[in-house]
């Protein structure tokens, strides 16, 4: 089930989409809630959508099943994030005065529609008009089921401070809406039926928060940064938790002093954490060259958001693919990493420190606006089953004769850091011999990029950080990663359930390509599409660089936001299986050679 | 240096310091006078090396961190101060030096001065100041005088210098010293003094160019312009003397302590240690930091 809300700043949609969330995962349900908001600092208009099912949600969008207008001006303004189809429930505020059979939307006409006097009922029961969410909240209770049993006691405990009365006021107003539905039942039952197995405890919580708390169970203790929308959050989480783990947090006076600290503290010793966006990983890519020509761990997330330049900073995209992979200067290679979900993003950030201490180089985990900001419900995490790595400090013996930049057969050579006794060295972005010693020799040059690329190659092997589903020697194959995998997944689902042969690959380690899994995969296909959120499909022509791919295999990509929906994908997907019947058959020409 | 223990004296040699590096730097240059008065400095100071982090950024003074024995870090054009808050709030025990130049540290640099002065960040940085970018070869720096002709103004800078000294007066920095290898007794007092202060202590060295720089920058004019505070009765403690004398950068060259604050503000490393110990009963198990998203109350 779909929920749309969308109202004026103050209406309470935010809150009304948080509480129904929260009641949700304490019922058992998976969800997921996307918030959007205008451009506004305060006030303004501001929307929530909320995906609730039984089974596990793989992404927010499609059209709404339901929509709770409180605003019609302010709903109008999210029209395709908040899609209304003619079999969507239409619930709006009465005092809007728009007539029922004669609703502000185009080219649809929805068949049940309820006007209700949210604000009147809000003022009648509570005392004041701030009360309309929890009317709200009365109201799909009591169409749809969510919360009716936890929602009072919910209201009990947050109003408690202010008071008896303002706890009876909005228990009053919460019922008030739930007795309206009551008395205006659906002719069809549309209550969601909680899940009777699952309902131990489940987490709630979104991509940035989800970043920042993987951080420290990591071992980080040290974050740089400057706030820039969609990242903000993961500073601000650190900033209240870090501290109680001796660690530190430095608001930087710009990024590039933000990723400098970082570079600084992982030369002292410690795990570091940067995070910023599009622009400020712009500015940051002179020091990610650094670190990797010094050999130092850190790991950068970038939250992406539509570019170039400020682009579209509320919106989510991806297309920083190529900027990751290519970001500074030189023959250089930095792994990147991309979550696919909230409960994903754990595993990720914790995969980045372990890669970036193994390996002691910079890594860059590409989140996005949707990952970072939406709330999900998440399975409970077995925080056991994750390894945490350090870097490789040099023994005694090793100590005894120290080169930093010793040609190992790995490539990895032992890092020492001050205040250790006979590691001193000079690091640098200077090319260096072993020693650490400036050069210019062409010849060292060589060996040390050799030596660079050479450690990261048993990253060509590393499955774990790639999943395939469907059928394995399906003729269709599909690409897709980060959020938009989610999308991918749902409509593969769906194909599978029409009887449709075809699969799914969502790479988590985007770069570098490893060349043998996608090999693999593509065996067997000859169609298929990378699924992506940007203009380019910049994976489609990433995987490009390093795989002949099968000449059919496009990318069905989209500039950012305009989420891609499960529906349109599953189309094609209909259109390859008759291409390739038809040309199993002789029949006809290709009707889809694009 | 808030943590120093006294020092046990020659404990260190200022050999211990250097590297057998070979300098790049012409012959004659300022600079190797700077490595010794470093040298000399950190030998009284007393700190083993590997206790030391030298951070520098580019150009021909941010090579310094290489000739000398410590943990080093030569980085990227005016990054050092940047990079260096980050190792010293990773591990406030190590004593963080930091070099640059004009160029480095008041041009592409420059953006960084202000907030390691309000941050009252415990490390001493050293500007070797050329008034010329050397390393690139002639062209103009931000300290170079107004009608100063190189490489790159053939026809005379159309610009007034920044004014290093009187810079970090006007963010207020606690420590505020200029010296010159013509004095190199009086300037590896400077920089002791400088490691010593419980701050963010700026050292201005006018360290000549003997390739680029001006006849009247060379070490023989210096001998005859330097003029020590001390000698002319100079009170470090008061700012608004400081910053009058700060104002004749241009036209004067005093050596010594023009302004040590006989109160500084608490370093930024202080307050991260008392937060962290004030906080760190709240902490709950690593492995048990996604708690915090179980969900509560619905409303």
């Amino acid at each position: 089930m779909i929920i749309g809300i969308a109202g004026a700043g103050g209406d309470g949609v935010i809150s009304a989409g948080e509480s129904l969330i929260t009641a949700a995962a304490l019922e058992g349900y998976h969800g997921i809630m996307t918030k959007s908001f205008g451009s506004q600092i305060r006030g303004g208009e501001a929307s929530c959508r909320l995906r609730l099912a039984t089974q596990p949600v793989l992404n927010p969008n499609g059209p709404l099943d339901v929509a709770v207008v409180l605003n019609w001006e302010d709903f109008r303004r999210f029209g395709w994030e908040l899609p209304v189809e003619s079999a969507t429930i239409v619930i709006y505020e009465s005092n809007t005065g728009v007539a029922p059979d004669n609703l502000p939307l185009e080219g649809v006409t929805p068949t049940v529609v309820f006007s209700v006097p949210i604000t009147a009922m809000a003022e009648k029961y509570a005392g004041t008009d701030k009360a309309k969410n929890i009317v709200v909240i009365g109201l799909l209770a009591g169409w749809f089921g969510i919360g009716r049993e936890s929602m009072l006691e919910g209201i009990r405990k947050k109003f408690a401070r202010k008071g008896a009365a303002v706890v009876e006021g909005n228990a009053r107003a919460f019922q008030a809406g739930l007795e309206f539905a009551q008395a205006h039942p659906l002719e069809e039952d549309r209550k969601l039926t909680a899940p009777q197995s699952g309902r131990e405890a489940k987490l709630l919580t979104d991509g940035n928060d989800m970043c920042a708390a993987a951080a420290i169970f990591a071992g980080c203790t040290f974050f740089a940064g400057y706030p820039i929308t969609p990242s903000t959050e993961i500073m601000q989480f650190l900033d209240r938790e870090i501290w109680k783990y001796g660690g530190t947090v430095l608001q930087a006076e710009d990024e590039i002093a933000g990723i400098g600290a970082v570079v600084g503290a992982s030369f002292a010793g410690k795990k570091a954490l940067t995070a910023t966006s599009g622009p400020g990983m712009s500015l940051k890519t002179e020091m990610l060259g650094l670190a990797s020509i010094a050999e130092l761990p850190l790991v950068c997330v970038n939250v992406q958001r539509g570019g170039p330049s400020t682009g579209m900073p509320t919106k989510a995209e991806q297309s920083d693919l190529f900027q990751a992979a290519f970001s500074a200067h030189g023959d250089c290679l930095r792994p990147v990493l991309a979550p696919t979900s909230v409960g994903d993003m754990f595993g990720i950030i914790v995969e980045a420190f372990n890669l970036a201490e193994y390996y002691q180089t910079p890594v860059i985990v590409l989140s996005d606006q949707e990952i970072s900001q939406r709330k999900e419900i998440v399975e409970p995490i077995d925080t056991s089953a994750f390894r945490v790595v350090e870097r490789r400090r040099p023994t005694e013996a090793e100590l005894a004769k120290y080169a930093r930049f010793k040609l190992t057969e790995s490539g990895i050579s032992p890092i020492s850091h001050p205040g250790m006794a006979g590691g001193n060295y000079l690091a640098s972005g200077i090319e260096h011999n072993e020693l650490g010693r400036p050069t210019a020799s062409g010849e060292m040059h060589a060996r040390m990029n050799e030596k660079r690329f050479r450690k990261f190659s048993p990253l060509q092997n590393r499955r774990d950080l790639f999943v395939v589903e469907g059928d394995p020697d399906a003729p269709i194959g599909l690409v897709s990663w980060g959020s938009v995998a989610g999308v991918a997944k749902e409509a593969l689902r769906l194909a599978r359930a029409e009887g449709l042969h075809a699969k799914l690959l969502v790479p988590k380690l985007l770069y570098p390509v490893a060349e043998q899994v996608y090999q693999d995969f593509f065996a067997s296909v000859s169609r298929g599409l990378f699924i992506e959120q940007s203009f380019q499909g910049q994976l489609y022509r990433l995987v490009r660089m390093y795989v002949d791919l099968p000449a059919l295999v496009k990318p069905f990509a989209k500039s950012g936001s305009n989420p891609i929906q499960p529906a349109e994908v599953l189309e094609r997907l209909r259109k390859m299986v008759v291409a390739l019947q038809g040309n199993r058959n002789h029949r006809q020409p290709d009707p889809v050679a694009d | 240096m808030t943590t120093l223990e006294p020092i046990p004296a020659g404990k260190f040699q200022a050999g211990d310091f250097k590297s057998d590096l070979k300098p790049i730097w012409c012959p004659g240059c300022g600079d190797f006078g700077v490595v010794t008065a470093i040298t000399r400095a950190l030998a009284a100071i007393g700190r083993p090396p590997h206790e030391i982090a030298f951070i520098s950024g580019i150009g021909c003074s941010s090579r310094i961190p290489g000739y000398t024995n410590a943990y080093g870090f030569n980085t990227v054009h005016g990054r050092s101060l940047p990079i260096a808050q980050g190792i010293k709030l990773a591990n406030p025990e190590l004593l963080v030096l930091v070099a640059s130049g004009d160029g480095d540290g008041f041009s592409i640099g420059g953006g960084h001065v202000p907030h390691v002065i309000r941050r009252n960040i415990d490390l001493t940085y050293i500007v070797m100041d050329n008034q010329i970018y050397g390393l690139t070869k002639g062209q103009l720096s931000p300290t170079s005088r107004r009608g100063r002709k190189t490489v790159s103004s053939s026809f005379g800078s159309l610009e007034e210098p920044v004014n290093p000294l009187l810079y970090v007066m006007g963010y207020g920095a606690s420590f505020v010293a200029q010296g010159t290898p013509a004095d190199m007794a009086g300037l590896a007092r400077i920089i002791e003094e400088g490691i010593r202060f419980p701050g963010f202590a700026f050292i201005n060295v006018q360290s000549p160019c003997v390739t680029y720089g001006d006849e009247e920058q060379q070490l023989k004019a210096q001998k005859t312009r330097m003029q020590s505070l001390e000698s002319i009765g100079h009170d470090p403690t008061d700012p608004a003397k400081a910053i009058e004398r700060a104002r004749e950068y241009v036209t004067k060259l005093y050596t010594g302590i023009l302004y040590r604050n006989p109160n500084p503000p608490p370093t930024y490393g202080q307050g991260v240690t008392e937060r962290q110990e004030f906080l760190k009963k709240q902490a709950v198990p690593r492995h048990k930091i996604l708690n915090r998203f179980m969900p509560d109350i619905p409303i």
